[in-house]
């Protein structure tokens, strides 16, 4: 490896005028950031392959349903062709996940950090800068796959009447409110990250908060748990991703005393977790020690 | 211009730098002596508002850092030659650094041929050597092409012509342009080379602040070996106000604060026996020991054989460590 230096120690061939710290310049710096690292493309990756495969594989299983003559299910409780998108997001909306926290947490894990808040002293315009591009990133990758994963659908299953009419206002928004669910979670996940500056512990409490707590929440036969489930941040933003027909039907079996919460309500709770989150993350970055 | 005032900063109980005042001028090369813990990198760190100090202030062309509305063209810190995600390039690290200020990747492509990093740059950053890394918190700090450069430790894990390299820019970039530049090291020797004014910090405290020459020549007071067998005689003969006798061993003393020509001429006016007369030149190692051997943080054991040497140090220190407060 060539150590070889330059003899001239320093030279003005570029002038260094006009420049300075502004939040568009940043934005480009938090993007060149986040689509450096492996990281982001291996989980984006892994987040398009589940949604799509998903929704096919799980597609193939609802149109495979035995008749309710065959001994199935009756008639009008299986066969929504939105379920397999709702399934294949409640686990491919763990990869978003994993980005959102690590974006911050790998900061802090390898001491880049230190180099991020030398350029920008202020602080907090990182912060949110950072948050921007994932939350734009991920919601053009979440298009993209709901789109990929909704065409298959058509294609694969359409001639088994299961499929979903992406021109019908009432399905228009639960499949644009699915990437846009998606973008929240890993702005969610991001703000436990900034928050706990560790991503073992951030990814350990996103995940729990995600998938076992719903599970936990709903099992376990305590009032106020169950009382509590629909507030959860995965539970009530996921309300966003239901047709108004499905979150009917939901509402209808769930029990005595628990509150329903609409799509803009769920949606609307799980950015309270979040203003909550990332506000005191942000306290917390100005006034800590980097 | 950095300036310092008051600056203080604990960790809980612990206090890293207490109430250090002090100016790193334009135009010069400013070094930043002390050892292991003694609270060069805490006060860098501070500098550049990485650490809030607990009171005092600390300024950057007459405002704190925080402030300027362009921090990286006013000052370039290397903090710590790791402050890099492992898993980006080199270049793209630097890309990022650059473009929060509007730095094009013309400049970007400058400083990377500038620190030698060419054949690296789109290498992940993870299996970078020390030395690879320190080029890289380099370029990082020159990409602003900065008024003010702060380098922690800088030469540490270079190779001998990286530090010639780093020696040469910053007496540059301080002689010809005038820009401030402030630099730590733990060795005295690197300093007496590169640096044209020292601060010395020890356990928090500023022990000296002032040109190299005047702060190595007072740390290294002269000092001559006399040996006789009539050594407390001579010894009481020799004290005086400026002179410390300190007796070695049996019949050897070390004499500070007067020539050779001295002694010897008040043992023959005594007609005291002389078996060796040897005046010592001071190292600017023993000069760095005298400095700093009451602050410093961390002590090794001493090797046998070494416990004499330390003990002149230490007694030097006594003296001259209150001198240069």
């Amino acid at each position: 490896m060539s150590t070889a230096v330059a003899t001239e120690p320093h030279r003005h061939a570029t002038p260094l005028k006009d420049q300075k710290l502004g939040f568009g310049h940043l934005l480009r710096g938090e993007w060149i950031k986040f689509w450096s690292v492996r990281s982001t493309t291996w989980t984006l990756s892994i987040f398009l392959i589940a949604t799509v495969g998903l929704v096919v594989l799980i597609s193939l299983a609802f149109v495979n349903v035995p008749s309710p003559e065959e001994g199935g299910p009756p008639e009008g409780t299986a066969g929504n062709p939105l379920d397999p998108l709702s399934i294949a997001v409640t686990l491919a909306q763990l990869a978003v996940a994993v980005l959102g926290a690590l974006t911050i947490t790998s900061e802090y894990s390898t001491g880049m950090i230190r180099s991020s808040l030398t350029a920008v002293p202020k602080r907090l315009p990182m912060l949110w800068s950072k948050a921007i591009v994932l939350v734009v990133s991920v919601f053009a990758v979440a298009v993209v796959a709901v789109a990929i994963a909704m065409a298959l659908q058509w294609l694969f299953f359409d001639s088994q009447g299961f499929s979903v009419d992406a021109t019908d206002p009432e399905i228009i928004r639960p499949l644009v409110g699915t990437a846009v669910y998606l973008a929240t979670i890993a702005l969610f996940s991001y703000s436990l990250g900034a928050l706990m500056r560790h991503s073992a512990a951030a990814l350990a409490t996103v995940l729990g908060v995600l998938l076992v707590a719903p599970i936990l929440f709903s099992a376990i036969p305590w009032k106020p748990l169950q009382q509590a489930f629909p507030f959860l941040p995965g539970v009530a933003g996921q309300q966003f991703t239901q047709t108004t027909e499905q979150l009917e039907v939901a509402a209808a079996s769930s029990g005595p005393g628990v509150v329903d919460l609409t799509a803009w309500a769920g949606y609307g709770v799980l950015i309270a977790w979040i203003v909550v989150i990332l506000g005191v993350a942000a306290v917390l970055l100005k006034r800590r020690d980097a | 211009m950095i300036e310092a005032h008051d600056l203080t900063k604990r960790y809980g109980s612990k206090t890293a730098v207490d109430g250090i005042s002090f100016t790193v001028q334009p135009g010069r090369v400013t070094g930043f002596l002390g050892p292991n813990g003694a609270g060069k990198s805490t006060t860098m760190r501070m500098i550049v508002g990485l650490d809030r100090p607990t009171h005092g202030t600390v300024t950057v062309n007459g405002r704190p850092y925080a402030e300027h509305r362009s921090p990286l063209t006013q000052v370039g810190a290397l903090l710590e030659a790791k402050a890099v995600h492992t898993g980006r390039s080199a270049r793209n690290h630097l890309r990022a650094i650059a473009a929060t200020h509007g730095i094009g990747d013309k400049r970007v492509n400058e400083v990377i041929s500038m620190t030698g990093l060419d054949t690296v740059a789109k290498r992940r950053v993870g299996g970078f050597s020390l030395g690879m890394g320190q080029r890289l918190g380099i370029a990082a700090a020159l990409v602003g092409d900065p008024q003010t450069l702060i380098l922690d430790e800088p030469v540490n894990g270079l190779d001998p012509e990286g530090v010639l390299w780093v020696r040469n820019l910053v007496k540059y970039l301080a002689a010809s342009e005038g820009r401030t530049v402030f630099l730590s090291s733990h060795l005295m020797s690197e300093m007496a080379v590169t640096a044209d004014h020292l601060i010395v910090i020890g356990r928090g405290k500023i022990i000296a602040d002032g040109p190299v020459d005047t702060v190595i020549s007072e740390a290294t007071r002269a000092t001559v070996r006399v040996r006789s067998p009539q050594a407390t005689d001579l010894a009481a003969r020799l004290a005086g106000p400026a002179v410390t006798v300190t007796p070695a061993e049996d019949g050897l003393l070390e004499v500070h604060g007067a020539t050779a020509a001295e002694v010897g001429e008040i043992a023959a006016a005594s007609g005291i026996v002389l078996h060796e007369l040897t005046p010592l030149q001071g190292s600017l190692e023993d000069a760095y020991m005298s400095l700093t051997s009451e602050a410093v943080e961390y002590h090794s054991a001493a090797l046998p054989g070494e416990e004499s040497r330390h003990a002149g140090a230490h007694a030097a220190a006594t003296t001259t460590g209150e001198d240069a407060r």
